[in-house]
């Protein structure tokens, strides 16, 4: 794998995503950049990341957790 | 708490703190249970669309008896969201029948967190170098709710570079944690 697809695994396995016109929460760019093997280190990546992220909070939430509890506090 | 539906008449009544609780213990399941959809849908993209869709409907959601019907609930909401991405990219080549078979598989009992896990990465933060150990903060103190350009901007890297440090910082903990005996694939199943 090279670094440009590391670097585009990294990104899509952060949490933070954009959402549409409508309100929908949409697709990372870099995730249609990716073939299915880098998508699926990605989805792989991102299960490590919350684990250790939901270890680290105090009260137990990712980023996923507390990305979707602040839009919810935004009023969803 | 084996059954997340004692969560469930604060998150109907509008409570968000109790609705964290519930996430923070749906949320592995939730994610294994997308685990088939990866190379077809961008996972975390459905689980937080999913995720808000459960608060959404929450105040008019019927338990039917058995334990984590939110739970069970939420699955299939995540599961048909994932169908809906992977038939609207048609990315890859899974036939209909097998993406609705992806779709419906069931829920398990959430499990109980580890009480060492955070004591065990904490140990193994210690060991990162400064520009790594920057990079996954600003990710932690994000939450998820600023994109890497700005998290990079603020530490003055370019968002290739903190995205290389988030990687290094990554690796180096897996390492020190395999040291330590955690695995945190294991952790997340």
């Amino acid at each position: 794998m090279s670094d440009a697809d590391e670097t585009l695994i990294e990104a899509v396995a952060g949490a933070f995503r954009h959402r549409d016109a409508r309100g929908t929460i949409t697709a990372h760019p870099a995730w249609h950049d990716l073939d299915a093997q880098g998508r699926d280190a990605a989805w792989a990546q991102a299960a490590k990341l919350r684990a250790m992220e939901s270890a680290l909070d105090p009260d137990g939430l990712s980023s996923t957790a507390r990305a979707v509890l602040a839009r919810i506090r935004r009023g969803g | 708490m084996n059954d997340l539906d004692l969560l469930l008449a604060p998150i109907a009544a509008g409570d968000a703190d109790a609705f964290g609780q519930w996430i923070a213990r749906a949320e592995p399941e939730l994610r294994v249970s997308l685990r088939g959809f990866a190379a077809v849908a961008d996972c975390e993209a459905v689980l937080q669309e999913a995720l808000l869709r459960v608060w959404q409907v929450a105040p008019q959601f019927t338990p039917d008896g058995r334990p984590n019907a939110l739970l069970r609930f939420a699955v299939r909401i995540a599961r048909n969201l994932a169908l809906g991405e992977a038939r609207r990219f048609r990315t890859v080549g899974l036939d209909d029948d097998a993406m609705t078979r992806l779709a419906g598989h069931e829920a398990r009992t959430p499990s109980e967190p580890d009480p060492r896990l955070r004591a065990t990465i904490a140990t193994c933060r210690e060991e990162l170098p400064d520009k790594p150990a920057q990079a996954l903060q600003a990710r932690l103190d994000a939450g998820g709710s600023e994109p890497d350009e700005t998290l990079a901007a603020r530490l003055q890297m370019r968002t290739n570079t903190f995205l290389q440090n988030v990687t290094r910082a990554r690796r180096i903990l897996a390492e020190c944690l395999e040291r330590h005996g955690v695995d945190l694939a294991l952790e997340w199943r």
